[in-house]
């Protein structure tokens, strides 16, 4: 990195070498007045670059010599030779227009964009060109490209060619550059690491409300995140003065406040605090009462104040003691969440590196006593800045140029548990990236973070982002059914029914029949009559199907019944049964067949009864004869015989006599209920007129009959 | 033969019911109830239970001492959801006959469906004092255990309706749910397969089987189950949701998504199909179509908290966070109590 002044020479002899198109007439035929007007205002620039660089080396030595190693981030350089670099820029570019491809143009514009905007995308593309044309272009191109690689997270790339440059090193001379370029490899090793496992946050800008093209830094919320107070160096700046050692203009402290969750216009706090140099927020008390302020005031290295709120404004800052201010630089600050430590950082010779932190404890007079540095788990010989105490009262936040950062300052978490500090650990990529993230404060949930970064898609410089911890990654909810419970799966009667109980029934015989017309056989609905004879009782009475003429009964076995079946028009016909005892069930079928009411129809009357060998009608004889004589009340006119018969047994006399006894007294019982005699006639017919065989019981019982026939109407 | 009375049946197997014939009847009424509590129990059986009400009440009059006419008459009022007349009949059912196991089962049983739970127990306890080897009533002690959260208990019933029904398929289906609550998951397949031993043709239980596989992340075993599930039962989309949930938690997302899509083939609106689409995009990272998955889930039901759930998660990685944090609150409100955290870490200032 000595060879800068031999530049004319170099380029003289890079460009017989490189495909560098030079600034020659040959290579731009017939553009002569342009190439003119190229050719000088490329001199111009390389003049203004000239001694840009020279500010630029001149700073990164002393640098060097001050903390015995590289700077490790672009803005270590303080934007060294940035008055200069910014005068280069504009003819540089007008060259570059005509001619971009020429090597030591392309190398210079790049060094320009490293001091003037790094987060410029120009500057990869411009480094890129410059090594890709000429990679001798100068001794460090390689350096810078792997650099503005590594600003732009392309990891991989940035290795390989810090890897390349670190193989042309050699030597005691190198010894810091090589252990510059070391840490950047390393630092991209950690990016790389960093980048393939996200954290899950969302990193948000505050907006142009909050944010601006200056740098905007440093902020400190209060716990309801409806108020920050950050750090500007804005053109609005107290006193409009630029700070000469980095041409920004002085640091004032801003505030703005959220209304209906968006934030205000930021304004300058109170006069109070903003003085015409440089005003920075350095940390506030937890519960918002009291604000830390770095002030720089002359010859003393830049101090800490305390001021507190006073209704709506801030008081004077004063002065915190000589515990903490030194002749050095002090500034963050952070109150443990029971205001009994403090914490800041300081660049004090004492310590581990450029700016380590610090703690101090208040003493008995409620003064702050001695501060102690936190020790080399947390400080490093890089720079510390940043810290931030969780109100939890154990966990700390800081940002680190050292430990595993990612490239610049990174923001780290520790934790105080068992009288010691916890090995730093990196809050991870995107929180942090390759530029500096620094001033990380906890929002009051603990479920947000603000810091500052200087990523490429801000406002410019640095700028204030909000970062919202989603936690681990939610998974998602499933909807499953079981059905674990059977009954409830596959709903069953559960309920225990009674069984069905045993009817202690007598054992029966079910009597069925068809009841018609006599003469054309059609179905006929008729009343039927169920009569006990034992107790001569009309048990029932009911009818026949008058559709099919069907009747049925079931009848308890073991005794005698009459039947008598009815209907208007005709004559009624009676049946006897005895039914006996024995089989549990028994069918009878009786098909009926009605006479209608016209001379010449005969009816048996089956259910008239006699003594044995005599003509005394029984009492169970009783219900038929009531409806023998009903008959003939109901049809006034007829006239009937009434005749009775015997089975064969027995002489023809005696039948005959005895059939004839039996109608008499049929026909006597009439006359006694009001029957006219005239219209009955009595007839015995003895044996004469069987209807059945005498061959056996049923036929001579079917043959011992009474019957009447109409003679007359 | 005690009574030698007249009576009168009508046959219909032999009348059609336009030939009925009226006749008097002079039945003794002990016979009349019992005739008439047997054509109850026909008509029971028939489950025509305003016929069977008839026909108890009328044994009831004829014989106002017939428990098992009250006890049945119970029954028939208990399954048309009279409840209260159903317990009128058991207590009196009782106050004739209080050493029937069977009453106070029914009782239990009608206080189960009244959601009774004290009541319940009270039958239960009194039916297994009277008969200790009552499967039926063993079996539902378990059920009420398990409602109550006491496993221990619960399966302790349940072994006893096993010891009086060793082939009680049902009382083996749930205590392995009760194992299950116990993370004894060894002891559930064990009693689930059991039950599939006694009877194969119960989709449900192999859907139970499935699940536990699932939880004991042995989810080749539970894609088995639950496809054997679906084969008893093609039209069993729990099962087939459930597969498809197996599939989601084994990586497979493409198969899961299968399953979740056919049960939509076979319930068109079933919403818990579509927030399983919503998980499924969620873990794929579109979460646009996780959101339009869950909306769809939650215009079905509106009472899906797993779908609110999911609608937040996809909501907030939308940036839709006042979104989502309506949809957790909501999803807490439906009981998926996994949304507090959420609810906490990112809705709460």
């Amino acid at each position: 990195m000595k060879k800068y002044y031999l530049f004319p020479l170099l380029l003289i002899t890079i460009s017989l070498f490189s495909q560098s198109v030079e600034f020659e007439k040959s290579n731009f035929p017939g553009k002569k007045d342009e190439l003119k007007l190229a050719k000088k205002q490329l001199d111009v620039g390389t003049e203004f670059y000239m001694q840009g660089r020279k500010e630029f080396d001149d700073f990164r030595k002393d640098f060097i010599s001050q903390n015995k190693y590289a700077p490790v981030s672009n803005h270590d350089f303080r934007q060294a030779g940035i008055t200069n670099f910014k005068d280069a820029l504009t003819p540089l570019t007008t060259a570059y227009n005509f001619n971009p491809k020429n090597a030591r143009l392309n190398y210079m514009l790049g060094i320009c964009y490293f001091i003037i905007d790094p987060g410029n995308k120009t500057m990869l593309k411009i480094f890129s060109e410059a090594f890709s044309i000429d990679p001798k272009v100068e001794d460090d191109v390689e350096f810078y490209y792997a650099w503005a690689l590594h600003l732009n997270s392309q990891w991989d790339d940035a290795i390989t060619h810090y890897k390349a440059h670190l193989s042309k090193l050699q030597g005691k001379k190198a010894a810091f550059d090589i252990d510059d370029i070391n840490k950047k490899i390393q630092e991209c090793e950690n990016g790389k690491k960093f980048s393939a496992t996200p954290e899950r946050v969302f990193v948000d800008n505050l907006g142009p409300n909050i944010n601006s093209s200056y740098p905007d830094y440093g902020p400190a919320i209060t716990a309801d995140e409806e108020t920050i107070m950050f750090t500007s160096r804005r053109d609005n700046t107290t006193g409009g003065k630029k700070d000469e050692g980095d041409n920004k203009y002085f640091e004032d402290i801003y505030t703005s406040t959220k209304i209906n969750g968006k934030w205000q216009p930021a304004k300058q706090i109170s006069k109070n605090i903003n003085t015409e140099t440089h005003d920075a927020v350095a940390g506030l008390s937890p519960d918002g009462g009291k604000m830390y302020v770095y002030r720089d005031m002359a010859k003393d290295g830049g101090d800490l104040y305390e001021t507190t709120l006073f209704g709506a404004d801030w008081e004077v800052p004063v002065k915190l003691n000589k515990n903490i201010n030194t002749k050095y630089h002090e500034n963050t600050v952070s109150l443990s969440y029971d205001g009994r430590q403090l914490y800041f950082v300081s660049n004090k010779e004492s310590g581990l590196g450029n700016g380590d932190i610090y703690m101090c404890e208040l003493d008995v007079k409620g003064n702050w006593g001695p501060s102690k540095n936190l020790g080399a788990v947390i400080n490093t010989k890089y720079a510390e800045d940043g810290v931030y105490m969780h109100p939890d009262g154990k966990t700390m936040y800081f940002s680190s140029k050292g430990h595993n950062s990612m490239g610049g300052y990174d923001i780290f978490k520790s934790i105080f548990e068992n009288g010691k500090w916890s090995e730093p650990v990196n809050l991870g990529y995107p929180i942090n990236g390759p530029d500096d993230d620094v001033y990380f404060v906890v929002a009051g949930s603990g479920n947000r973070g603000y810091f500052a970064s200087a990523k490429k898609d801000g406002y410019g410089d640095q700028d204030i982002y909000k970062i919202t911890f989603l936690g681990p990654e939610k998974q998602p909810l499933l909807s499953t059914q079981d059905q674990l419970l059977a009954v409830i799966a596959n709903p069953i009667s559960n309920l225990k029914v009674e069984n069905a109980v045993e009817v202690k029934m007598a054992k029966v015989t079910i009597l069925k029949g068809i009841i018609t017309d006599a003469k054309n056989n059609q179905p006929l609905e008729a009343s039927i009559e169920l009569i006990d004879n034992e107790k001569n009782q009309t048990l029932a009475t009911f009818k026949s199907n008058s559709n099919t003429g069907k009747y049925l009964v079931t009848l308890p076995s073991g005794k005698n019944y009459g039947i008598a079946v009815k209907r208007d028009g005709y004559l009624f016909h009676s049946e006897n049964f005895n039914l006996p005892e024995g089989a549990d069930f028994q069918e009878y079928n009786k098909d009926v067949a009605l006479k209608k009411i016209e001379i010449g129809s005969t009816i048996i009357l089956k259910n008239i009864f006699f003594d044995f060998d005599k003509a005394t009608i029984r009492p169970e004889s009783a219900n038929e004869l009531e409806r023998l004589i009903k008959l003939l009340n109901d049809n006034p006119t007829i006239k009937i015989e009434l005749s009775s018969h015997t089975d064969s047994k027995g002489s023809d006399e005696y039948n005959l006599k005895l059939s004839d006894s039996r109608s008499k007294s049929v026909v006597d019982y009439l006359i006694t209920k009001g029957i006219n005699a005239t219209r009955l006639v009595a007839k015995g017919y003895g044996e004469t007129k069987p209807i059945d065989t005498n061959d056996t019981d049923e036929g001579r019982q079917n043959n011992r009959r009474t019957e009447f026939k109409i003679l007359a109407k | 033969m005690k009574h030698l009375y007249l009576f009168f049946m009508l046959s219909f197997g032999y009348l059609k019911s336009q030939d009925t014939v009226k006749v008097a009847s002079n039945i003794p009424p002990e016979q009349q109830a019992e005739l008439d509590y047997n054509s109850g129990l026909s008509a029971l059986s028939k489950e025509n239970f305003n016929a069977a009400i008839e026909l108890f009440s009328k044994a009831i009059v004829s014989k106002p001492l017939f428990d098992k006419a009250f006890s049945n008459r119970a029954i028939a009022y208990a399954q048309l959801k009279n409840f209260n007349l159903a317990i009128n009949d058991i207590n009196e059912a009782i106050k004739i006959n209080n050493q029937n196991a069977d009453i106070y089962f029914n009782k239990a049983m009608v206080y189960y469906k009244m959601s009774k739970r004290d009541s319940e127990n009270v039958a239960l306890m009194h039916c297994l004092k009277l008969n200790a080897a009552h499967a039926d009533a063993a079996y539902y002690a378990g059920l009420f255990c398990y409602e109550d959260k006491d496993y221990d208990k619960s399966i302790e019933f349940y072994s006893k309706a096993i010891a009086s029904n060793p082939n009680y398929a049902y009382a083996y289906n749930d205590r392995a749910s009760a194992k299950r609550a116990k993370n004894d998951f060894i002891g559930a397949i064990a009693d689930y397969e059991k039950a599939l031993s006694i009877n194969s043709k119960l989709p449900f239980i192999y859907n139970n089987l499935g699940s536990v596989y699932r939880l004991n992340k042995n989810y080749t075993k539970a894609i088995e189950a639950y496809t054997k599930a679906i084969q008893e039962n093609p039209s069993y989309v729990v099962a087939y949701n459930n597969r498809g949930a197996a599939h989601f938690e084994n990586d497979n997302l493409k198969a899961a998504e299968s399953d979740f899509l056919e049960v939509l083939k076979k319930d068109p609106s079933n919403s818990g199909a579509y927030n399983n689409l919503a998980s499924i995009a969620i873990k794929s990272k579109d979460y646009t179509k996780a959101r339009d998955m869950a909306n769809k889930a939650i215009n079905i039901d509106g009472k899906n908290g797993a779908a609110y759930y999911n609608r937040g998660i996809a909501r907030q990685m939308l940036r839709e966070e006042g979104g989502s944090c309506e949809d957790w609150k909501k999803a807490l409100e439906l009981g998926v109590s996994g949304a507090k955290q959420f609810i906490n870490a990112s809705c709460l200032n």
